[in-house]
């Protein structure tokens, strides 16, 4: 179990980055914790030829907030993000999602940029990014452009992210006050990926609910966006509501497999009961606050 | 099979030596100072000059021919310095054996010849000046390959080709009888209760931490140096000395530090040997270290096992019959092929059963073969004591009272059971009454009724078991253990110990009894058992004998030692050996003026001036015992634990875990505790999570710890122990083992919780590992059948288990061997040579056995000797044609009448022994001479 | 291949190497700085017995390139008990509490623990016990890893 060869550059710049990228036809692969991309290529099942470090790239770092927005830069290390005060009060599904990424070990290695670029179906950031209508900055020797997360993952590990693009940065719309957060991990042990995952927020306003974001993860080939129970709950007013129906649409969007650690059944089941409680929990919070 | 001969048992020994209470205390180990600071010496942290890596290519496919192997482009590598397959390997003549030292029943190649036989079977090997580059010259050998559909599980295997086309079927191993004895199903269909459970087991990987590895370092002299990640060098230097024909004492095994092992590593196999032989074409050191997709595809495996255990009980619980049908995936290549005797010796081994029979057989599969993986029969705790739960539910009684009234107690003994275990000393029963004096049982019933009111499924289960420990009945290389202890010229106690750790901290515990029987401070005492030219022969970690075996014998040397140290020393102080007290590292003589003089003073006059010695005393100070221990010994132990499963998602919450085991006297409760404990989480693994898995074509689908999913700190519970119910053993120092009883109560204390919990939705089904995923299926599924039957919710809903017996009887054609009973007789008037000298191989369940043999005949009657280790057996017998019968009385390692019938076809003989509860055993011969 | 230059500080002492782009950090540890006391269990980031110390935070080393610890201070388990042999608290421990039996998951252990239970920066119990998640022991069944974290942490997790 070793890297087979490859290059190996650490740009210090975006630019130098994207011209490796370029220059590299497609061979190259961007590391960036490497949590994941390391046991890939000691089982080489990935062997680039050409492997760029982005661990030197200062611009990739930090965490600021304008107009709205939280920019997230995709370098920060996942237990730096826990501990930015700044996170803290604009995303705290974000930190709360973080958490249960991986072990205290690797998240002081593992990055946010690289758990979302990565697309891993049944991981938490993905998912995450794509309930509260997060979009990443993309940059590549051809320009830069924003792909909306809900737009980013097609498959198992499959991205839009052209070969030669990197990401630049994770831009994530702050939620209004009146906002509560869902997060739900059903895993056999800490740390390991979901078997049934939920992640999302809830805006309320005077008693009614005015914005939803809700997704799963380990229910699909992808992150999954469960619009049908977002419509449904735009507009309704929280005490008319029911909980156990709007599961039912949740579950609708999903499209769960079986594997080595659950079936599919078991995942529509237990994220019918997931989504129930979760949702009727956040209400209630909210309500008697 | 094992009456605890009165050899060499003191039950009592002697204080020689004021006690310093080193044995029983718990005292820090000696190998953590090195352990915790990195300085342990595992395989991986030996390195040699010139030493060069290797890296293997591995078979893709279960099951094919290899048409053509192209190392050309591995070989141009640069880094690469030789690439080699079987046909480099030929020159050598290797016999791969057993852990017991037989041959195996079929052919065992190093490297892949002609065939593959399961996925990451190992074609050829890449030596290389580092691992990266090995891995990637093995990433550029090509081998084409006709692939065959293989034979994956035991379903397969019994309608399946042929997984080794020279065997007469792909049954690798048999005991017991192929046949119903019509007596025993009257009982069990006659029975007022008759109870069924009927399962598979997983394939389980053993795991050690450290993997296997190797570093072999030949010489110009001949002699090897092999570095390796084993459970004992000795027997490991053994192993090799036998399999390459060569002098034991020219191979040299070094076993420092070794990262767990738990079975796996007992023996060397196929990449150790493959190492080895490499170093020794090459003439270069080489190391191999296995990584973790290769231990997990590659490296044997343990536990896929099926079995239907049906029991009769009578109207009160008691037990009536019982019989077992049982099966053992053994994979393509076994470290011994095997249908577990040892499951049927304990099933009931510690139950007032009166009649029990079975029939157990071992499959050949296109799988990594089979290794021990720890309690290596425990299936027989789970079967029985989840069907002993079953049992309590149907017939009405409490899981507590079933056990109580079929339980052997300790004033029940000495007694035999129907395998002929002949029992002195168990006690799971009064392990159970320790144990409920620690749960407040009712209290708990109450809890749980108030609990499933509000829809949460608390479940108590309980199970006992007894343990055979240093077992060695029968099996040659675990009979004896050595012990050298020696007060070095210099004063320094230092002793050589045939136990081994990998894990089990003997260099601390062999040092407790040896410091508290000899009279020294620990901190003086160097115990080494790393290196085999340093002491005797001993088989290491092996059935949870070194408490037992090494223990023993470091105390018959210690007190050998002690006695020349009396004498010496009373006759040089001029008292009487009686007023001699040794302690503190000091000697002293009692007396109206007490004289002290220090080891290092004895030390100069027993080593340097002998002519101041008691006449014929002989110089030095130091003695080496080999120690025979009871053949076997009995640990007990009785487990519980409170489950909750959460209904909603099928999660297991281990709430309290209890024990309480007879060990007898021990050394140091933190290391017994410690490896309760660790067979306890195996136990948990096992039962919620662990599972080697295959696809339809063979391809493993759990090769990283992702998937093969191992128990975290979370997953494991506090364990609480109590030791009251222990009595010493026979055993001298009364220890009994206690390696492996967490791994084969664990199971069945956990299912039987986890049921208990779930009862009220009906009998569990046992599908393991017990995930999330299975709990849920089997709840959701018993909700909707309760919401179809009855509104009442969460009532209980028994399942009748002649209903579950009869969905079950579907049938499948076995490729069951060819009858070796005679077909076609010849007639008797046909001449048949039987009279000669013959070469024969019996395959028992230790391994094939070989032997010669003389056979005379006098008209129809049969006079013949078999001839084994210079031992004689005589028969005599009859003739009918070419049948031949006879009987052979034998008294070890037990007494039976072997029943051998046998037909002869020009210089072929073909036979089964029947022996007697042990079933029957193949019988091959062939004529060496008239 | 590319092959780097690297300077980095192991256990207080300065390290120069030429390595190869794809050699591992736990690799080069053990190879070319001779701490052997890094132990690599499954070469994929799940066992956790590679751990070391990166710049004072605990990570898998099998997970990190050895050109990545360019200019870092890297401390092993060689490098934390004392000159004169006396144990660091947390082997110390791990020691008294018999939180281990083959020892070859234990310095990752170690590091893990030392991390994050240094007095001037010591982590919640719960955080710590939740660290300790990521590492594997097949021997202990976590029994004396458990009393010793909740002695270094304390709290009753």
């Amino acid at each position: 179990m070793k890297p087979a060869p490859f290059d190996y550059y650490a740009p210090a710049t975006i630019e130098e980055a994207c011209q490796l990228l370029s220059d590299a036809g497609g061979g190259a692969t961007l590391v960036a914790g490497g949590q994941t991309l390391m046991p890939l290529l000691a089982l080489r099942m990935s062997q680039p030829f050409v492997l760029v470090d982005l661990n030197g790239i200062k611009a990739l770092k930090g965490i600021s907030r304008q107009a709205g927005r939280t920019r997230i830069g995709p370098i920060t290390r996942q237990n730096e993000a826990i501990a930015d005060a700044t996170l803290n009060a604009a995303q705290p599904l974000i930190v709360t999602a973080v958490k249960h990424v991986g072990h205290h070990q690797t998240r002081n290695r593992g990055t946010i940029g690289g758990s979302i670029a990565l697309g891993e179906p049944a991981a938490e950031l993905p998912a995450t990014a794509v309930a509260l209508g997060a979009s990443v900055e993309v940059r590549s020797t051809r320009g830069t452009r924003q792909i909306k997360a809900d737009e980013l993952y097609f498959g198992p590990y499959a991205t839009a992210l052209e070969p030669d693009e990197m990401i630049t940065a994770i831009d994530v719309p702050e939620w209004p006050s009146g906002t509560v957060s869902v997060f739900r991990e059903i895993a056999q042990r800490p740390g390991d990926f979901a078997l049934v995952g939920l992640t999302g927020a809830v805006t309320i306003d005077n008693g009614r609910i005015t914005r939803a974001g809700i997704a799963w993860f380990g229910m699909g080939p992808t992150p999954i966006k469960a619009r049908q129970a977002e419509s449904a709950l735009i507009g309704q007013e929280i005490a008319a509501l029911d909980a156990k129906a709007i599961a039912e649409l949740a579950i609708a969007d999903t499209a769960p497999f079986d594997d080595l650690h659950a079936t599919a059944e078991y995942r529509r089941t237990v994220g019918r009961r997931v989504f129930t409680r979760a949702l009727s929990e956040a209400l209630d919070l909210r309500a008697a606050a | 099979m094992n009456a605890p001969e009165m050899l060499d048992t003191k039950t009592q020994t002697q204080a020689h030596a004021q006690a310093t209470g080193y044995i029983g205390k718990r005292m820090a180990r000696t190998e953590d100072a090195r352990l915790l600071t990195g300085r342990g010496v595992y395989v991986d942290d030996v390195g040699l000059p010139g030493a060069l890596q290797v890296a293997f290519h591995r078979s893709p496919i279960a099951r094919g021919r290899i048409k053509s192997i192209d190392l050309s482009a591995a070989r141009q590598l640069p880094g690469v310095y030789a690439v080699l397959t079987a046909d480099d390997l030929a020159r050598f003549k290797v016999d791969m054996l057993s852990f017991f030292l037989a041959a195996p029943v079929v052919p065992v190649p190093v490297l892949a010849t002609d065939c593959v036989r399961h996925v990451g079977d190992p074609v050829a090997m890449v030596v290389a000046q580092d691992r990266y580059i090995a891995e990637d010259a093995a990433g550029l050998i090509v081998v084409d390959y006709d692939e065959e559909d293989p034979v994956v599980t035991l379903a397969d295997a019994k309608t399946g080709p042929l997984v080794h086309p020279d065997a007469d079927s792909n049954v690798a191993a048999a005991t017991g009888n192929e046949d119903p004895d019509e007596d025993l199903e009257a009982q069990l269909a006659n029975a007022p209760h008759l109870v069924t459970v009927e399962f598979e087991h997983q394939r389980i990987s053993q795991s050690p931490m450290e993997t296997r590895g190797v570093v072999s370092a030949p010489q110009g002299s001949g002699e090897l140096t092999i570095y390796l990640s084993c459970q004992g060098p000795q027997l490991n230097a053994r192993w090799f000395a036998q399999a390459f024909g060569m002098p034991q004492t020219a191979i040299r095994v070094i076993s420092k530090d070794v990262g767990g092992s738990f079975g796996l590593k007992g023996q060397p196999w196929r990449e150790e040997v493959a190492v080895v032989l490499a170093s020794m074409l090459l003439k270069r050191p080489l190391k191999w270290i296995e990584d973790r997709l290769e231990n997990l595809t590659s490296a044997n495996q343990a536990r896929e096992q099926e079995i239907k255990l049906r029991v009769a009980f009578d109207a009160d619980g008691k037990l009536v019959a019982s019989h077992a049908d049982y099966g053992l995936n053994n994979g393509a290549y076994p470290q011994g092929a095997d249908s577990n005797i040892a499951v049927m010796m304990f099933l009931w081994g510690a139950h007032k059963l009166p009649v029990f029979d079975f029939h157990a057989r071992g499959w050949f599969t296109n799988t990594v073969g089979l290794a021990a993986y720890r309690g290596p029969w425990a299936l027989e705790s789970l079967a029985r004591e989840v069907l002993l739960d079953r049992a309590a539910r149907q017939i009405g009684l409490d899981p507590i009272e079933i056990r109580r009234r079929n339980l052997i107690r300790r004033e029940d003994q000495p007694c035999t059971t129907p395998m002929g275990l002949e029992l002195t000393d168990i006690s799971p029963a009064e392990c159970l009454d320790v144990l409920l004096e620690k749960i407040d049982v009712a209290a708990f019933r109450a809890e749980q009724a108030e609990a499933r009111k509000q829809g949460r499924y608390l479940g108590l289960g309980f199970a006992t078991y007894i343990e055979p420990t240093a077992g060695s009945t029968g099996i040659g290389v675990l009979m004896s253990e050595s012990a050298h202890i020696r007060i070095e010229p210099t004063g320094k106690v230092s002793a050589v110990v045939s136990t081994h750790s990998q894990g089990h901290g003997t260099q601390t515990t062999m040092g407790q009894v040896i410091a508290e029987r000899l009279g020294v401070r620990f901190e003086d005492v160097a115990v080494y058992e790393d290196d085999s030219s340093r002491g005797g022969y001993g088989s290491g970690a092996y059935g949870s004998r070194q408490a037992v075996a090494g223990g023993g014998a470091c105390i018959r040397a210690a007190d050998l030692l002690v006695d020349k140290i009396k004498r010496m020393a009373a006759y040089l102080l001029k008292v009487e050996p009686d007023a001699i007290v040794l302690g503190d590292s000091m000697i002293r003589a009692l007396g109206d003026k007490e004289q002290v003089v220090s080891f290092r003073d004895l030390a100069d006059i027993a080593y340097g001036e002998p002519e101041r010695l008691p006449e014929g005393m002989d110089a030095g100070l130091e003695i080496q015992y080999r120690y025979r221990p009871p053949p076997i010994t009995m640990t007990s132990a009785a487990h519980a634990c409170i489950v909750e499963v959460d209904a909603d998602t099928g999660f297991v919450k281990i709430k309290r875990w209890v024990t309480s085991e007879d060990c007898g006297n021990m050394i140091n409760p933190a290391v017994v505790e410690g490896q309760i404990a660790g067979g306890l989480a195996q136990a948990i693994g096992e039962v919620l999570m662990e599972e080697v898995s295959f696809d339809a074509r063979g391809n493993p689908t759990a090769v990283t710890y992702k998937d093969y999913m191992l128990p975290t700190i979370f997953d494991v519970p506090e364990f609480e122990y109590h030791h009251e119910a222990s009595r010493p053993s026979i055993a001298e120092g009364g220890f009994r083992g206690v390696g492996e009883g967490g791994c084969i109560i664990g199971p069945p204390t956990l299912v039987n919780a986890i049921a208990d919990a779930l009862a009220p939705f009906g009998e569990l089904k046992l599908e393991f590992p017990l995930t999330p995923s299975r709990l849920l299926a089997h709840i959701e599924g018993r909700r909707e059948i309760a919401e179809r039957a009855a509104p009442a919710e969460s009532a209980p809903l028994p399942v009748p288990e002649s209903a579950r017996a009869a969905s079950e009887s579907a049938s499948t054609v076995e490729n069951l061997p060819a009858p070796s009973a005679p077909q076609e007789p010849v007639a008797a008037s046909t001449a048949v040579q039987v009279d000669g000298e013959w070469k024969f191989v019996l395959s028992t369940p230790m391994g094939p056995q070989a032997f010669t043999g003389r056979m005379s005949t006098d008209g129809d009657q049969l006079t013949g000797v078999f001839i084994m280790n210079m031992d004689e057996a005589h028969f005599t017998g009859t003739v009918s044609g070419n049948q031949l019968k006879w009987d052979l009385k034998v008294t070890k390692p037990m007494k039976i009448t072997l029943k051998y019938e046998a037909q002869i076809d020009g210089d072929k003989l073909t036979g089964k022994c029947k022996m007697g509860i042990f079933g029957s055993a193949k019988l091959v011969g062939e004529r060496v001479s008239t | 291949m590319s092959t780097h230059q690297i300077q980095l500080t192991i256990n207080g002492r300065p390290q120069h190497a030429t390595v190869e782009g794809r050699l591992t950090l736990s690799d080069f540890l053990r190879g070319d700085a001779g701490c052997t006391g890094v132990h690599v269990g499954c070469e994929h980031g799940v066992c956790g017995a590679c751990t070391v110390m990166v710049d004072g935070n605990a990570v898998r080393s099998c997970l990190m390139l050895a050109v990545q610890a360019d200019g870092c201070t890297v401390t092993t388990v060689e490098g934390l008990a004392a000159e004169d042999g006396t144990l660091h608290p947390v082997q110390q421990a791990l020691r008294d509490e018999h939180g281990l039996q083959c020892g070859f998951c234990t310095p990752g252990i170690v590091m893990t623990l030392a991390s994050l239970t240094a007095a001037d920066n010591k982590a919640a119990p719960d955080k710590v016990m939740n660290a300790l998640s990521g590492h594997i022991c097949r021997c202990t069944g976590y029994q004396g890893i458990r009393r010793a974290a909740r002695k270094l942490a304390g709290g009753a997790a």
